[in-house]
């Protein structure tokens, strides 16, 4: 490989276009992590919940012959999911962290088990016949040289996750229910004493991080790759938590930080035409969240020790 | 009467665990009044105030709003109604805007479903306008001072149409000049037909703002008076408890010449705005017990926090036997001879969880007897749990039992015999036996004298005027931070005199105040 032809495939309109393709999850997965997370209540099953949407997604559109229904099933699963942390830690009193554990142990080996009554394979869906979202090509956009190529003509997903980070960026910021849900995510005590039903605000936070968590995973079975297999998640759910615990309650940061981490993914992905060792390429964009994470707490940590000695 | 707003009648609260917060407390506040309550820690101020607002149910009495019964069953209820409190620890959130701290919970709305931020800064300014209040309310509550985060709460208040607004310990956190300016805001909100309760134990304070002072003792009222009507000679009277004085000075060994043990040399600690600690200085010596007087909140628990190394202090030095101690390690500092009954027992002094002989040796687990290099020798450890247990006579079914499930008196007894164990030269003893039964109380008595009769030099940090006066040699006063009042020996000092100093109301000389250091 020289150098060379590396910017040449870097610098072109398809290389873009691959980022937001690989960003489309990573999103998910960020944005599913931050709305539970601010308010207060940690959703770290997200890894599990788009797990078992990928696969329920498959299996739901197998079943319905449906994408639509499929995508369906799918958000529903990641919504049962969620909500199953609030039952478990807020009715039941267990720590939501060994609530998220444990629902990420469960989706691991349940959707295999799943997988293989179904098809009677450990590995992959392969031998059902799921379906797959449609592509949009948005008219007059797409004819635009450049732009076109790298705006129209990705799965339906894809746009409804922008819709989506617009939806939550608005509900954060401008609504009442977003001051209510930063509120008891900062200071439940605080929030309680101006009348906030902080438990209340806490499982909307929840229901729609299993909710765009789960598009994340559908997206993964029904876009980005047509079939299921195990552990076809890999990770991706892990990087948005920690993508989630950098950038706090900032908006912002967190997509900026995510499409980084997307720029990395699509960089490997491009590193793995080479003839380099894949195994070390892979570990780029995990390797990026851990550099990351280091220097994120070590500024935080300076910022608050600072804080402390006013 | 027709100008009544809020009536208490006869309010009784006794806790699940049978304490008895307030018993027949009746208050009346009038429309467009200040009202103080005033009283010590643990009087049943608060606890009244949370029936009130709606945090706490009385058990039995009637709460009268308007002229009508009320029964708040939580504090948003009693808001709707009218009733605003200004918490002493402040429920506000550091990276909210003031704005948005003050909306919260009662957001003006545009389009059905975003939250209408100009109409939110413009009736908050507004607000603010109104009341005089000079701040800016696009700041974030972090970049406040102390002063201003608590205007804050007072227009939370008010931007919820309070009319009787609850201050509890408004000043506790505030500058002089703070406070100067909060009492100029508090008049301004009586003229404007707001009911005033505050609530305090600074009486000089109380005289000047209150129109009516309701004193409480021991949860119940020592009666409503007029402000005129009342010296705060008299309310001191009315308000500290004369317990039975128990005389322990024929167990008192005599000392004279004895070195210095430990040594507070200008110490202080600084903060942004105020110092919490300002140049104490005094010294303590072998066999002697020192008294550290004061209302809580006055720097002693700091004080506390500096010597065992739990807190550092930003000028000063602490001297152990004419050694620095100031920057060693809590560990080196007990290795060096330093012992701590702590206030928080449950918090700091044991671990609730683990056994009563783990928790009797916590704070010398390593000695070298019940500890080889690499296991804890049980027997010994066990056997060594069992003469302590045995010498303190400490009520416990085993050594293994959970420190958890013994009393309090017991559970005091523990970290007492812990602290012994070690033959400390120097012990602090913070609030030894708050809250414990009158028998576990007597015995820690008896066993900080026998220390002290030993060599000991003990500090004894305590709200209890009777433990002080009954167990020190020399007696020192704090009050905001400083040493305002040094007695040299407890003889003919009277309570009311000491209350006087803990008070705020008297204050001795530099000249009277340097006995400390240097008697």
């Amino acid at each position: 490989m020289n150098l060379a032809d590396f910017f040449a495939s870097v610098l072109t309109t398809s290389f873009v276009f691959v980022i937001i393709r690989v960003a489309v999850p990573l999103v998910c997965a960020s944005l599913s992590a931050y709305t539970a997370g601010i308010s207060g209540m940690n959703n770290i099953a997200v890894e599990g919940i788009m797990l078992m949407a990928a696969l329920m997604a498959v299996l739901g559109s197998y079943w319905t012959q449906s994408a639509w229904l499929g995508l369906l099933i799918a958000i529903l699963t990641g919504i049962v999911m969620a909500l199953m942390i609030a039952l478990f830690s807020m009715r039941l009193g267990a720590n939501p962290i060994l609530v998220g554990i444990a629902l990420n142990t469960f989706a691991t080996s349940f959707s295999i088990f799943l997988l293989y009554l179904f098809t009677k394979n450990k590995g992959s869906s392969a031998s059902l016949a799921s379906k797959i979202l449609p592509t949009v090509d948005i008219p007059i956009i797409k004819d635009i040289p450049f732009i076109g190529d790298i705006i129209s003509g990705h799965y339906v997903i894809t746009y409804l996750v922008v819709l989506a980070m617009i939806v939550i960026y608005l509900l954060i910021y401008k609504t009442p229910l977003g001051l209510r849900i930063k509120a008891a995510g900062l200071d439940q005590e605080a929030a309680r004493s101006v009348g906030v039903n902080v438990n209340r605000v806490r499982i909307i936070s929840l229901i729609i991080s299993g909710l765009i968590g789960a598009l994340g995973g559908a997206y993964i079975t029904m876009g980005y790759m047509s079939v299921f297999v195990k552990n076809i998640i890999s990770g991706r759910g892990w990087i948005g938590i920690a993508v989630a615990g950098m950038a706090g309650s900032s908006f912002p940061i967190l997509i900026i930080t995510t499409m980084l981490f997307s720029i990395f993914q699509a960089v490997t992905n491009i590193f793995l035409l080479y003839n380099l060792p894949s195994e070390l390429i892979n570990t780029i964009p995990y390797v990026a969240v851990l550099v990351g994470i280091i220097i994120f707490s070590i500024t935080e940590t300076r910022k608050r020790k600072k804080g402390e000695l006013d | 009467m027709s100008d009544t707003i809020l009536k208490l009648d006869n309010i009784t609260k006794i806790y699940g665990n049978g304490v008895v917060a307030n018993k027949n407390v009746s208050i009346d506040l009038k429309k467009g009044e200040i009202h103080s309550i005033v009283g010590e820690n643990g009087a049943g101020k608060s606890t009244l105030m949370k029936i009130i607002f709606g945090i706490e149910n009385a058990s039995s009495g009637t709460i009268t709003y308007k002229g009508k019964e009320v029964h708040f069953s939580n504090s948003m209820e009693a808001i709707h109604a009218g009733i605003g409190m200004v918490h002493q620890h402040f429920m506000l959130i550091p990276s909210f805007t003031v704005v948005q701290s003050i909306i919260l919970g009662m957001e003006p709305i545009k389009h059905g479903i975003f939250i209408d931020m100009k109409k939110a800064l413009s009736q908050t300014k507004e607000l603010a306008k109104k009341y005089n209040f000079d701040i800016d309310v696009t700041k974030k509550i972090a970049d406040l001072s102390v002063g201003e985060k608590q205007k804050v709460e007072i227009l939370k208040t008010l931007y919820r149409d309070a009319e009787v607004i609850i201050l509890d310990e408004p000043t506790s956190v505030l500058t002089p000049q703070e406070t100067v300016n909060l009492f100029n805001e508090l008049r301004k909100f009586k003229d404007m037909g707001h009911t005033i309760v505050f609530i305090s134990h600074k009486l000089n304070e109380v005289k000047q703002i209150s129109d009516r002072i309701t004193i409480m003792r021991n949860g119940e009222s020592r009666g409503t008076y007029n402000n005129a009507d009342i010296t705060i000679e008299k309310m001191t009277d009315l308000i500290i408890d004369r317990d039975l004085i128990t005389d322990y000075s024929h167990l008192r060994k005599d000392y004279e010449n004895v070195s210095t043990v430990l040594k507070v040399d200008n110490l202080s600690i600084e903060r942004k705005t105020r110092f919490i600690l300002k140049d104490v200085s005094f010294a303590l010596k072998r066999g002697e017990i020192l008294g550290v007087a004061g209302v809580q909140g006055n720097g002693q628990a700091e004080l506390v926090r500096c010597i065992t190394g739990l807190m550092e202090q930003t000028h000063g030095k602490i001297l152990l036997a004419d050694n620095d101690i100031s920057k060693d390690s809590i560990k080196q500092r007990r290795v060096k001879g330093i012992a701590y009954i702590p206030e928080d027992r449950m918090g700091d002094g044991i671990a609730e969880q683990a056994s009563v002989s783990d928790n009797i040796i916590s704070t010398y687990y390593d000695r070298k007897d019940i500890n080889s290099r690499f296991f804890m020798l049980n027997k010994k450890i066990v056997a060594e749990a069992d003469r302590l247990i045995k010498k303190f006579s400490i009520k416990t079914q085993s050594s293994k039992t959970k420190i958890g499930s013994l009393s309090g008196g017991n559970i005091q007894k523990v970290v007492v015999a812990r602290e012994y164990n070690t033959a400390p030269s120097c012990m602090i003893a913070e609030q030894p036996t708050h809250g414990i039964d009158i028998g576990s109380a007597e015995f820690i008595h008896t066993q900080l004298i026998d220390m002290r009769n030993k060599g000991a030099g003990i500090l004894l940090v305590s709200a209890d005027l009777s433990e002080v006066m009954n167990l020190s040699d020399r007696i020192v006063v704090f009050y905001e931070g400083e040493i305002v009042g040094y007695f040299k020996s407890v003889k003919g000092v009277t309570e009311n005199e000491l209350g006087l100093y803990m008070l705020g109301v008297k204050r001795q000389t530099p000249e009277e105040l340097g006995g400390a250091l240097n008697d």
